[in-house]
């Protein structure tokens, strides 16, 4: 399956997306999920960044928590509500929120 | 017959918050979503227990004597008696050291037939590739 | 065009998810595509009038309004999880209904794609 994961926790969450597959998977970082694209605990970047995915950041989210885009992770795309309109109908079949 | 599969994943605590409450009470509402469909339509809901989620399956939940509100378990009940398939991951049971024998797996004391399942993770995840739409609670 | 149904039981003051739904379905019904939002739980305070914008607390329903304008949106609130909060037929905004949680399935049925943005 083609599948798009909001990821809105920075603590949470981690279990589901550990053993979660899908052929195309794609996750989106939303809400308090951003900290994963920006922050370094104890100088390392998140676990989560090294799961086989793609990985978008909302803007709009990342900037109301004190980051701007060049903070993100090489690895992270920022989008904004626009694409991820697009990223939802266009490049995954199932989307879910964690 | 046009059938749509939606998948309930709960992976949430009960009672904190309303999740595994809201994935079993929209489950069990696919048995009158015939009334807003066309003739040959209809919804199969398949609800999965997984990561902390299995804790929602306990037998002997009593928030119904202690704070009036219907248990997550009896809301399991409910939707095996209406014959919804109900699955829970094997690893997740296992990890917190239960059995089958500590788990709601069916509703036999209302009159139900269908049985929980407990499940590998990996069929949990066939289900979830298969299904038409995914909701995690 | 394509169809959309999110369903969300975030809370309207407090996280922002409820936030984030509301803008996604603003971004999808601005390019086109049809979009019911479905509130239960704590989300259905949304569908409640007279709800007066504050800078510290979503303000929603100005958003809700315009959008419910466009004929392309639909917003439906789970009638007990309404009742349960007080919420009646005579507080909910006008233009948004309320129906018991199949209404939702049924919109799940229909989607092109489904998000469902859980919450406190």
């Amino acid at each position: 399956m083609k599948l798009g994961v909001f990821f809105s926790d920075f603590k949470g969450g981690g279990d589901v997306m550990t053993r979660l597959s899908a052929d195309k998977l794609g996750i989106i970082l939303v809400g308090n999920g951003v900290y994963h694209a920006t922050v370094k605990e104890n100088g390392k970047g998140s676990p989560l960044l090294e799961k086989n995915a793609a990985f978008y950041v909302l803007t709009e989210d990342l900037e109301t928590r004190g980051f701007t885009v060049d903070k993100v992770d090489s690895r992270v795309k920022a989008v904004t509500y626009d694409d991820i309109v697009d990223l939802i109908f266009n490049d995954y079949e199932k989307i879910i929120w964690l | 017959m046009e059938k749509k599969t939606l998948g309930f994943i709960v992976r949430s605590l009960p009672y904190k918050t309303e999740a595994s409450r809201l994935a079993l009470t929209h489950s069990i509402a696919s048995q009158s979503v015939d009334i807003y469909l066309e003739d040959g339509q209809t919804v199969e809901p398949i609800v999965c227990f997984i990561g902390d989620g299995v804790l929602n399956c306990l037998k002997n939940q009593e928030a119904m004597k202690h704070y009036g509100d219907t248990s997550i378990g009896m809301h399991m009940e409910n939707a095996l008696l209406v014959d919804l398939k109900v699955y829970i991951c094997k690893e997740d049971v296992e990890r917190f050291g239960l059995t089958e024998a500590d788990l709601i797996m069916d509703a036999e004391k209302l009159g139900g037939d269908m049985k929980a399942e407990i499940v590998p993770y990996a069929s949990i995840q066939k289900l979830m590739n298969e299904a038409d739409h995914l909701q995690f609670f | 065009m394509a169809k959309l149904t999110v369903g969300s039981f975030a809370s309207l003051v407090g996280s922002l998810s409820l936030d984030f739904a509301v803008k996604l379905c603003q971004a999808a019904v601005k390019k086109g595509h049809n979009v019911d939002l479905w509130l239960s739980g704590n989300a259905t305070m949304l569908s409640k009038k007279g709800q007066k914008s504050f800078r510290d607390y979503s303000a929603l329903q100005k958003t809700i309004e315009e959008l419910l304008a466009t004929g392309r949106f639909q917003m439906t609130a789970c009638e007990a999880c309404a009742e349960a909060r007080g919420y009646h037929k005579e507080d909910t905004l006008e233009g948004v209904k309320r129906h018991s949680m199949d209404w939702y399935l049924a919109s799940c049925f229909r989607a092109d794609r489904v998000l469902l943005i859980g919450g406190d």
